[in-house]
């Protein structure tokens, strides 16, 4: 039996974990007004989140949850945007343990795993992009 | 007793082993026991305390338990049959681990593969970052293989097969 997982804290999390993995760099959800004045930031977006409901009349008849984020990576200079991904992914692929604040909802997750989708660039506003997702295995 | 009370995602499990090349294979009542026996296999990263034990770097940890048997019988005149549970010996299991020719855990298990007679204690630790459970068992390690296909890293590939019909025992930290 399983409790379905709380989004608003995955939330929480996310943008706490990303905030301290790559610290003083600006971490926003989803959009960030300032992009024009700021030469490196990052923004995230949560996707899939799904605990596999099992058979029967039973709603905490469930499973565990393994949600995506993906992290946007946003650089004037295309070397600050990979210097970034490293962190990230020296910081967050394969991590097990807390996950966010433990005084505000942070939780445990068995196992966080990055995957590099591309890199870009946008000419318009003349920033380099990397793409990354993010799937974590939390318990429930 | 606070027994870990969520569901756990499989990627908790780690194999964990005593790291003496000639060790001492815990007891019947030890491999039930955690605190001086089993936690000291199990490593700080799974919530033990690591002093005897290595870390088996496995690709996953394979379906564990006894294996399946019953006693089957034909009735005559009766409606059905029947079959009556027997306890099967405790399920080998065969792993899979990327292979890394200098891994300490590694070449302790090719050690064993090739004395053949060496009986080591192996658990298996679930942990969801405060508790533990732990599945041990006793057993020798056979049927070593590498697997050097080129499309991926290379394989190594082993079997244990526990030994003693009593050799495995539950524990947990609390």
């Amino acid at each position: 039996m399983a409790t379905q997982n709380n989004v608003v804290q995955y939330g929480k999390a996310i943008q706490y974990q990303l905030a301290g993995i790559v610290s003083p760099i600006p971490v926003y959800a989803a959009f960030d007004r300032n992009f024009a004045n700021e030469p490196k930031f990052i923004t995230w977006m949560l996707r899939n989140v799904h605990q596999p409901v099992y058979t029967g009349q039973q709603q905490s008849n469930k499973g565990i949850d393994r949600p995506v984020f993906q992290i946007s990576i946003f650089s004037q200079k295309i070397e600050d945007g990979f210097t970034i991904s490293q962190q990230v992914l020296e910081s967050l692929h394969g991590y097990s343990g807390m996950f966010g604040n433990p005084l505000d909802g942070g939780f445990f997750i068995a196992k966080a795993d990055v995957y590099w989708l591309y890199n870009s660039y946008n000419n318009e506003e003349n920033m380099a992009q990397i793409f990354l997702d993010c799937t974590i295995d939390i318990p429930a | 007793m606070a027994l870990i009370n969520k569901i756990l995602p499989g990627y908790t499990a780690t194999l964990w082993c005593q790291d003496d090349a000639n060790p001492v294979a815990l007891t019947d009542t030890q491999l039930s026991t955690w605190t001086a026996q089993v936690a000291t296999i199990v490593g700080t990263a799974a919530g033990g305390t690591g002093t005897a034990g290595i870390l088996v770097p496995v690709e996953a940890v394979p379906a564990f338990g006894a294996d399946d048997a019953f006693a089957a019988y034909s009735v005559a005149g009766a409606r059905t049959g029947a079959k009556i549970t027997t306890q099967n010996q405790v399920t080998s299991l065969t792993i899979t681990a990327a292979w890394n020719p200098a891994d300490t855990a590694q070449l302790l298990i090719r050690d064993d593969g090739y004395n053949g007679t060496i009986i080591r204690t192996y658990v298996i630790a679930v942990y969801d970052g405060e508790d533990t459970v732990a599945y041990a068992f006793n057993g020798r390690v056979g049927g070593l293989q590498w697997d050097m296909s080129p499309s991926a890293e290379g394989k190594f590939i082993f079997t244990i097969h526990p030994v003693g019909g009593n050799s495995y025992g539950w524990s947990n930290n609390t």
